[in-house]
């Protein structure tokens, strides 16, 4: 009997050692997924659930994000990088869209937006039709592939400061903060995405990907308010060469930065307006 | 005497029955092996989307197609302009479909009373005649998407099922000028911004492949210009806010049914207006209501050269009106209900006749060879005729309420209930039912798998057709209209 | 006020020895700890290093103008010492953390020095710039193992102190400048790297046996089993072969 046991449990031991990396280099199981359909998501007085998505979820996502939300659905091998940026994986708990600090999870809030919002420049489309309780519902969906969010709290949302006016004084200052953790490195002088290191730009999972042509008309992923432009540089997009500067700008530089990006994009702004009687120059990469 | 006996009819239809009895039992087993659905024809191959993104069953549009189609077709994400596709990828689908249906109404036919050929016939008697067989649909070839960024086009040239074609829809759109979702204009040949809209309906039968509420006219009228439910020719402003929840549309379209070559509709227009808005109805999904109006003038009579009508000469403009209520109630994911309803007013010129200047030859010119002959062309308004003293303007209320069940996005029960009723004759002493109409249908679709390219559809139709006083005479009886039809389809698009 | 007394007696008491016990028992740990050390070499010729082009920034040129950069996959000192061998003692089940040290993971001159940060679960570790060009911070791990991020670090940025939590081999990586590639090898338990000449020592290892773990890029892992006795060093060598 005890040598049975003893024996079992060697084999069980075995077991678990051989199959602990291959569980954690291969995809979730069904089982491991449904051990979190009890998730939850809480958006503007809603609850969403996971069982309630499941029926939109097969209508509208699956066909990108797969049934196991890995991002591997029949349409994804005809999404090329860094044209057609690949579907998120949602297992991985990693995403570009937030609220909260680099290597934390987004907030309900950011998820809900992100579906609404979609992702421009990709064929993640503009879900706005959908109801709260479905987009809450379809929130939980998403949080419930991966194991991260049921271990893990949100990170907590930066703080960012009341918008100022915009001012010449703000724009240059803005430059300077452009010129001095080089943005342009990647994104290019005139923010153009033509930087010296923009064509080797790999994403983590090792597809290529283009910095974020700020001239061409298009609208920067997480939206296109002043806000959301500060938090994309000041949590960074994770899963993404994007990083978080929240360590290197200061939150009031960081508004400055917001304006003088506002002078290359196409979309009308006080700050284009002002800097057309500005004259600004761009800034000269090696000093 | 009868064609057909008894007995062999009850036949027919006991193995009909059967056989879609049959069919319902199998649909637990098929339910359990059926593939996931991927579907891409056109649009959905454009953008990696199934069919069910957009359509709550194709091709009726759910709330995300419908927001599709109003931002003229895009999905708004600055890579919509073709020059961002695939040069491989060509926007084309075609849709087609082989059936076999029985279809039955009744007919006055010739009754025999003796073998000699120079008096064969004694007269007419009152008789259902059905016929059934293998059939074809007609064929639609589905062209559209984007010039460029904020124009979008379609074109769909579409056959009878003989093989000749027409132009069902050829359009250009400008969407979103000056950068707002509220100025989107059209111009061309298409779909009425009807929320209900016909050229979306899932009925194939030939009574159950139009709305009747779109098409009423009172019997004997000769406006048939009023057709809800058909492409029309004209300019449409369109709006709608940012997530599609309030639309309001106005066109101003040429009066002639969308018929080309300026034959009929010279010279005359309507207006066809919309608003419609959308709630958030929390687990009910959206709920959406609106209204229309469809007012217009057309011809009552054509200018004759030598007696016969000349084209482009309609004038003796008179007025018509189409007006309702719209509403589409979702209880949930899974069941949703739309309604229509329709006052119809028509001039009383119309209500005599006067105006529909089709010629008999059904090639819808206006060459009429024998200008004098009965029921060989139809009146002309020449000057000095003056309507009967017992003419009033017909009018009549009308509604359509139609439920879906969608078991799942490839598998969609439909019911479909129409009535129409007169509410006003066009003439004093006409009985104030003539040409009331009741019909019913009941469909049951399932997609048994859509591939990355293309899509099928099984469907099973029953329809039944019930208008009074249209129905073929006997002597002085007028026998009311009574028709049926069963079907079964394959329904593809590529 | 006797019993006033007695209280404070008991309690200082008790204080005290348990002090004395900590202290003891780490005497008693000190003391009775061993080492492991060896040396890890390479077999046969040292492969040749591409060099890099670093000609996207000019400063990193400029850094490097002294001496060519190469890439460092495999570092090789004299009598073909492996450097960059990452030791460790496979199946640790004492207390994480042993080591009480905070390494710096440094850019400098527009590469990772170390290029290979050994380092505990848990244990803290600073990562500092020492180049007027600017930087991103890029670890990779596998999500499902340990969260990643991506932290700027342009000219005079402060150090950025972080841990790992669970073990695993993480690479590194600058997007800004694609040939930097560096890794953090995150163990349970003591931890070395192999340095210039391809020697290491494995301090802080309680006597017993154990299986000493030998990784080395891209993915190679040796093990070989030593029994370590109080207070003495036992040695492990280890030979890679070059891929």
């Amino acid at each position: 009997m005890r040598t049975g046991l003893r024996k079992w449990s060697l084999a069980l031991g075995a077991a678990a050692f051989f199959a602990l990396p291959l569980i954690s280099h291969a995809q979730l199981t069904t089982l491991d997924i449904a051990s979190r359909n009890s998730m939850e998501s809480h958006v503007g007085g809603y609850t969403g659930h996971v069982h309630d998505a499941a029926y939109d979820y097969r209508r509208y996502c699956v066909g990108c994000h797969g049934d196991m939300g890995d991002g591997d659905g029949e349409v994804a091998q005809w999404l090329l990088p860094p044209m057609w940026p690949k579907p998120r994986n949602f297992q991985l708990g990693v995403f570009k869209c937030r609220s909260t600090p680099t290597g934390t999870l987004p907030t309900d809030d950011d998820l809900y937006d992100t579906i609404a919002r979609g992702m421009d420049r990709s064929a993640m489309p503009v879900w706005s039709q959908f109801t709260r309780y479905q987009r809450n519902n379809l929130v939980a969906y998403v949080k419930h592939f991966s194991p991260r969010f049921a271990t893990e709290k949100p990170g907590t949302p930066i703080t960012i400061p009341p918008e100022p006016e915009v001012t010449p004084e703000r724009i240059k200052a803005g430059q300077e903060v452009f010129a001095r953790v080089q943005c342009w490195k990647c994104h290019g002088v005139q923010g153009m995405a033509n930087g010296p290191s923009a064509s080797t730009l790999t994403d983590d999972l090792g597809a290529p990907i283009a910095p974020f042509n700020f001239t061409d008309g298009t609208r920067p992923k997480c939206g296109d308010t002043d806000r959301d432009i500060y938090r994309i540089f000041m949590t960074g997009l994770d899963g993404t060469p994007m990083p978080s500067f929240a360590d290197n700008i200061k939150p009031d530089e960081a508004w400055d930065l917001v304006f003088y990006l506002r002078t290359f994009m196409q979309q009308p702004s006080k700050a284009k307006e002002i800097a057309k009687k500005m004259d600004l120059k761009p800034v000269n990469p090696n000093p | 005497m009868h064609v057909f006996s008894r007995s062999s009819l009850r036949k027919v239809v006991h193995s009909a029955v059967s056989l879609l009895l049959a069919a319902l039992f199998l649909l637990p087993v098929v339910l359990t092996c059926s593939q996931p659905a991927n579907a891409i024809p056109a649009f959905a191959r454009k953008y990696g989307l199934r069919c069910s993104a957009c359509h709550e069953s194709w091709p009726i549009l759910n709330n995300f197609g419908l927001k599709f189609r109003d931002n003229g077709y895009q999905i708004m994400n600055d890579r919509d302009a073709p020059i961002w596709q695939n040069p491989g990828y060509w926007p084309v689908t075609f849709r087609i479909t082989p059936i076999w249906h029985r279809f039955s109404n009744l007919q006055a036919v010739d009754t025999y009373t003796g073998v000699t050929p120079a008096t064969p016939y004694g007269g007419s008697a009152i008789e259902r005649i059905s016929s059934s067989g293998f059939d074809l649909s007609g064929l639609d070839f589905h062209t559209g998407g984007t010039l460029y960024n904020n124009i979008s086009f379609y074109a769909l040239p579409s056959s009878d099922s003989t093989g000749a074609f027409h132009f069902e829809t050829v359009m250009v759109r400008f969407d979103n000028l000056l950068h707002s979702t509220w100025l989107n204009i059209k111009m061309g040949k298409f779909e009425l911004n009807n929320l209900l809209s016909e050229k979306r309906m899932v009925g194939l039968t030939g009574d159950g492949g139009e709305y009747q509420t779109y098409h009423f006219i009172p019997v004997g009228d000769g406006n048939m210009f009023g057709q809800m439910g058909d492409n029309q020719l004209g300019l449409e402003y369109m709006g709608h806010s940012v997530n599609d929840r309030t639309r309001v549309s106005a066109s101003l379209l040429s009066s002639q049914d969308g018929n080309v070559g300026l034959t009929l509709g010279a010279n005359s227009y309507s207006g066809f207006f919309t608003f419609d808005q959308a709630i958030d109805a929390g687990k009910w999904d959206v709920q959406r209501i609106g209204g229309y109006a469809f007012v217009g003038d057309a011809a009552t009579y054509f200018k004759t050269s030598g007696g016969v009508p000349i084209p482009g000469s309609g004038i003796g403009n008179k007025s018509f009106s189409r007006e309702g209520v719209i509403a589409q109630f979702y209880f949930g994911q899974h069941f949703d209900v739309n309604f229509v309803t329709q006052h119809g007013q028509d001039n009383a010129w119309f209500g005599q006749g006067y105006g529909n200047a089709v010629s008999t030859d059904g090639d819808g010119g206006v060459t009429c060879t024998t200008p004098t002959a009965v029921g060989g062309c139809p009146p002309n308004n020449t000057p000095g005729t003056v309507l009967p003293t017992t003419a009033r303007a017909p009018s009549w209320n009308g509604y359509t309420i139609e439920g879906r069940y969608i078991y799942s996005p490839q598998l969609i029960f439909i019911g479909r209930y129409e009535g129409e009723r007169m509410s006003q004759q066009a003439t004093v002493g006409t009985p104030s039912s003539l040409g009331n109409i009741n019909m019913e249908d009941a469909i049951i679709r399932w997609n048994p798998f859509m591939t990355n390219r293309a899509g099928l559809a099984l469907q099973g139709e029953y329809t039944l057709f019930h208008q009074v006083g249209t129905g073929p005479t006997v002597g002085a009886t007028t026998a009311n209209q009574n028709e049926n039809e069963l079907l079964f389809a394959l329904d593809f698009d590529f | 006020m006797k019993s006033q007394y007695n209280l404070a007696a008991v309690l200082s008491a008790v204080v005290l020895v348990s002090c004395g016990a900590l202290m003891l028992s780490q005497k008693v740990s000190a003391a009775g700890e061993g080492k492991i050390t060896g040396t890890v070499k390479i077999d046969g010729a040292a492969p040749h290093m591409r060099g890099i082009d670093m000609s996207k920034d000019p400063y990193c040129v400029k850094a490097n103008s002294g001496s060519a950069p190469h890439m460092e996959t495999y570092v090789v000192g004299k009598d073909n010492g492996l450097q960059y061998a990452v030791l460790s003692l496979d199946g640790w089940s004492g207390q994480a953390n042993v080591v009480t040290t905070e390494p710096t993971f440094d850019q400098k001159n527009c590469m990772y020095t170390p290029h290979v940060l050994g380092l505990d679960v848990t244990q803290t570790f600073k990562v500092t710039t020492s180049d007027q060009t600017a930087h991103n911070i890029h670890p990779l791990p596998n999500p499902m193992i340990n969260v990643g991020w991506n932290q700027s670090q342009p000219p005079g940025a402060p150090a950025i102190e972080k841990s790992w939590k669970n073990p695993e081999v993480i690479p590194v990586q600058c997007n800004i400048h694609p040939w930097m590639h560096g890794f953090f090898v995150v163990v349970k338990g003591p931890v070395a790297v192999s340095g210039e000449d391809g020697s290491f020592t494995i301090e802080n290892v309680p006597p017993g046996s154990y299986t000493v773990k030998a990784w080395h890029e891209p993915d190679e892992t040796q093990t070989q089993k030593v029994t370590v006795a109080a207070g003495s060093a036992a040695t492990a060598n280890f030979t890679f072969k070059a891929k």
